[in-house]
């Protein structure tokens, strides 16, 4: 077998494992080391270079911002930010048609400017916002729906754990990245609270209303939230002033999120161990996914087969939107069943040097920044499709009495804003890149 | 017996994530006096020296010590598509294969990082501003990588049992 031949039979054989139920992250280290064997004819290469790119790779200066956030977003949950969140939202919107869900959409994605994780968006949203809705007489798809689709806002706002990665894969700027994605994910909040506000005209029995809050009282509430403004202005603000350094900003994030807690009490000393073990499990099984994706893609990377794959795809002179447009869709029907980041850690070093040579008429750091948001838009939708959406379990845990089909109607029409974001976004490459040739 | 093990085994990955994460915590603290100390350099600070040194050794060995309970509590990406159509007998089953893969692989990681860290030993290699030895932080990282070895090995023996015995949650995530 050639070289190629060895890189191409390396993906069904990856697939084979990982749908066996083999962990994503061992499937790509037990197939990258046998491949390289195969390439080489000897253990010699790859062992050797495994004595140091363990190390090396949970060393890495870039990724060890991924634990740090992580343990920002657990010590955003403990500090209380979520009820005061949601109240503030609740007292300028609840008195709408829908507005309660509105206001839980709005939380989130205040929540998700302090926390770069989905789930832990979800759940804590869900904690706080499912008692409500139901207390206002919203329908369990509608709620459970609007939860886990807002909780997907914790990743499409800026920080996220996904583009951080995306960003050390590509090679792109983490501040830059972070602005692409501020415009994007209000469109996406907004686009949930039109999602919310068409489902209830059709449909007028699922949502109730709340009496109108007096201003004086919307004002107190939403000054209640200023720890938040104030840790995801330290944060984003502080990286793109190039104040500190992305790991700089999440470790300053962390110790922020951290004061809040300790400061409301939520933190104690039995909390702050339950959250080092959450941390330590989500840090555990990201960092063995980005080490056997290291190894898989030193192996691909050997056997050629990125490099043939972007000459073959530019041979056939297909339009550039078409293969955008594949890929986009094929990141779609993964989702369903694979979660984003390993999705992201193994496409990612094959899809990006084909597209990057793909002419859109933008220059290559802009497509890249355009690319990145489109991508990790259509991996998170993957959080929140039937029939592997780990928002919709998550969500759907925390209401017993919704059934799990009735949440996988529910998140439906919030599915479909996705979607019709997608293609905007995709259509205007303005919309996210404007901010950040207005603010570079 | 086993149950003993089991809870020795439960401690040991539980202490060696937490001192991963009283590390992570230190790194925070180191970070946010450097970047004070920084922002106060008219004030007479000044950064800690070398302190990216430190966030690169510190994280290598909280990512170490994180895997064990990682794995341990099953938290794993895993894709259950296909295998939740398959009968418990064969997940089970699936699951020896799986925690044997992960055994080996650990024992070959940790392998192959304890010849890393002889090799940074003896050639005295040093960090660039705070000159300390770097098989240091590598003999930091064997630590986990150790208990990690330890960890899958019991797992592995804990999938056979539980194929014997039919118990234990083959499919989705937590521990009972």
């Amino acid at each position: 077998m050639s070289n190629l031949e060895i890189g191409i039979w390396s993906f069904p054989v990856l697939l084979l494992l990982i749908f066996l139920r083999i962990p994503i992250g061992l499937s790509m280290l037990a197939v990258g080391v046998l491949g390289s064997y195969m390439i080489n004819g000897s253990f010699l290469m790859i062992f050797g270079q495994l004595k140091n790119q363990t190390y090396g790779t949970f060393s890495s200066y870039s990724l060890s911002i991924v634990p740090l956030f992580l343990l920002m977003g657990q010590f955003a949950r403990l500090g209380g930010m979520s009820t005061a969140l949601f109240k503030a939202a609740e007292t300028w919107l609840g008195h709408r048609r829908g507005g309660v869900a509105m206001a839980a959409v709005g939380a989130c994605a205040g929540f998700g400017s302090i926390c770069g994780s989905s789930l832990a968006t979800a759940a804590t949203m869900g904690q706080v916002a499912l008692p409500e809705l139901k207390r206002y007489g919203f329908s369990g798809p509608l709620a459970t729906g609007t939860l886990a689709a807002g909780g997907t806002l914790g990743i499409l706002i800026p920080p996220s754990v996904v583009l951080v990665i995306y960003a050390i894969l590509t090679e792109q700027n983490i501040a830059k990245l972070f602005v692409a994605a501020v415009v994007p994910g209000i469109l996406a909040a907004l686009g949930y609270m039109l999602a919310i506000s068409i489902y209830v005209r059709i449909r007028p029995n699922s949502a109730g209303t709340r009496e109108r809050v007096p201003y004086g009282e919307r004002f107190r509430a939403l000054l209640a939230v200023w720890p938040v403004l104030a840790v995801f202005l330290l944060v984003v603000g502080g990286i793109y002033m190039g104040i500190f350094t992305p790991t700089e900003a999440a470790a300053v994030g962390a110790a922020g999120t951290g004061l809040i807690a300790l400061v409301n009490g939520g933190l104690t000393w039995s909390t702050l161990k339950s959250s080092i073990l959450d941390t330590a499990n989500s840090t555990g099984m990201i960092f063995l996914i980005i080490l056997g994706a290291a190894i898989y893609n030193g192996f691909l990377a050997l056997s050629q087969l990125p490099q043939e794959a972007a000459l073959y795809v530019t041979e056939q002179g297909l339009s550039p939107w078409l293969v955008l447009s594949i890929i986009l869709i094929l990141y779609l029907v993964f989702g369903c069943v694979m979660d984003s980041l390993s999705m992201i850690l193994l496409t990612v070093p094959i899809f990006f040097p084909i597209v990057i040579g793909l002419d859109f008429g933008l220059s290559p750091e802009e497509f890249a920044l355009w690319f990145g948001i489109l991508v990790l838009i259509v991996v998170e939708v993957g959080l929140i499709t039937p029939p592997v959406g780990m928002n919709l379990f998550v969500i759907n845990s925390m209401a017993p009495d919704v059934p799990l089909a009735q949440t996988y109607r529910g998140v439906f029409p919030f599915v479909a804003t996705d979607l019709l974001r997608v293609v905007i976004l995709a259509l205007f490459p303005f919309i996210t890149l404007g901010l950040v040739r207005w603010l570079y | 017996m086993a149950e003993r093990i089991d809870r020795w085994i439960q401690a040991l990955a539980r202490l060696t994530a937490l001192a991963g994460g009283l590390v992570l915590t230190a790194l925070i603290v180191v970070t946010v006096i450097s970047v004070s100390g920084r922002a106060l350099v008219f004030a007479g600070l000044a950064p800690v020296p070398g302190d990216f040194e430190l966030v690169e050794a510190g994280t290598a060995f909280a990512v170490f010590a994180f895997l064990p309970w990682c794995h341990l509590r099953r938290g794993h990406a895993v894709v259950e598509i296909l295998t939740m159509h398959f009968s418990d007998n064969l997940n089970r089953l699936i699951e020896i294969v799986a925690n044997f893969l992960m055994f080996l692989f650990a024992a070959l990681i940790c392998w192959r990082h304890w010849l890393g860290t002889i090799d940074k030993y003896s050639y005295g290699e040093t960090t660039f501003i705070l000159q300390f030895p770097i098989w240091w932080a590598y003999a930091a990282g064997l630590f986990g990588a150790v208990v990690f070895v330890i960890v899958s090995a019991w797992c592995f023996l804990r999938s056979i049992h539980e194929y014997r015995t039919g118990s234990g949650v083959a499919i989705g995530g937590e521990l009972p």
